[in-house]
């Protein structure tokens, strides 16, 4: 929903004809969730930071050709996950030995999280979770971030991602399987 | 449905993504099976375990966000007018120059020449050193 003051799409349409306080409210209104998007899927805090400029910085240059078929925020969240996208692509090409060297310790951290009775035991070290995620196919990686970090429905997933559902419910469910296989090597106290 | 089409359904069943018949087929076996529902809470568990809710936004973070990202746009907005005369304006003054040296250096119109015709004639014997 946009927020009070000129809609988004009156926003988007003086800042394609270069009215810079237009587009520096669109930032104002959308900066917190594109950010927390990309720190959900991105991990470095500095490479999130980065990409969030980036992501603005693209619906920037592609004002011209926002046509409000959809709305801004929903572009601009399509613009960021394309671009996490790319970059968790990029970052899966030069992944590093360290990631192997350290599955075993990755893995057991999580057998013990999982082990918590407490639903929102979390992992403390970001690293950590950063190394698990990084194991995931960037397309699993994205789609379970977007349903657990961002709760997005199947559906709304797959219009960001420009995928099928089936997809969607595929990746989705692929990245959980793999990650409890992870932590059933290394499993902690009984849970039932 | 058999046991493994259940725990198959368990990450929609699990995200609210299946339809209201399904999902209360799901919900039932779930009841009757240690082992699924075992595997339900793990799948359960692993979200909040990986994905911390975001923290509420930081106002001031935020206005120094804003004014990163319009700095950024801003010197794009400069690089852009750099790349446009690079691509387009410099390889029109290149033509322009060349137009107007080519203008200095061959000879003036030829008056004989008949309308119509090219207004400059050069004299190819000279111009490509052609042996008579």
């Amino acid at each position: 929903m946009d927020a009070p003051g000129p809609a988004d799409a009156e926003l988007a349409r003086r800042a394609a004809d270069g009215d810079d306080a237009a587009f520096a409210e669109l930032v104002r209104r959308h900066a917190p969730r594109v950010r927390a998007l990309c720190a959900a899927t991105l991990g470095g805090p500095a490479e999130a930071e980065d990409a969030a400029q980036e992501t603005f910085l693209k619906a920037h240059r592609a004002l011209p050709r926002y046509t409000g078929a959809s709305s801004f925020g929903t572009w601009l969240h399509r613009i960021a996950v394309n671009h996490c996208l790319d970059l968790l692509r990029a970052a899966g090409r030069r992944r590093s030995d360290s990631l192997e060297a350290l599955l075993e310790a990755d893995s057991a951290a999580l057998g013990r999280a999982l082990s918590e009775p407490s639903s929102a035991q979390s992992l403390e070290d970001r690293d950590t979770v950063a190394r698990l995620l990084a194991r995931l196919p960037p397309e699993q990686r994205l789609a379970l971030t977007l349903r657990e970090a961002d709760g997005m429905s199947y559906e709304e997933i797959a219009a960001a991602m420009s995928c099928s559902l089936d997809s969607v419910k595929a990746r989705i469910k692929r990245s959980r399987a793999y990650l409890l296989k992870l932590s059933r090597h290394f499993p902690g106290p009984d849970i039932v | 449905m058999t046991h493994d089409n259940f725990q198959e359904k368990l990450s929609e069943w699990l995200d609210g993504e299946l339809d209201a018949s399904m999902s209360a087929a799901v919900a039932s076996h779930l009841g009757a099976c240690p082992a699924c529902r075992r595997e339900a809470e793990l799948l359960r568990r692993l979200g909040p375990a990986l994905f911390r809710a975001p923290a509420a936004a930081d106002p001031r973070a935020t206005e120094a966000f804003i004014a990163r990202v319009m700095s950024r746009v801003e010197a794009d907005a400069v690089s852009l007018w750099e790349r446009l005369s690079a691509r387009v304006l410099a390889p029109a003054l290149g033509l322009a120059l060349a137009a107007l040296m080519l203008s200095i250096a061959l000879p003036g119109p030829d008056e004989d020449a008949p309308l119509g015709v090219a207004a400059v004639s050069i004299d190819v014997e000279t111009a490509f050193e052609v042996a008579p």
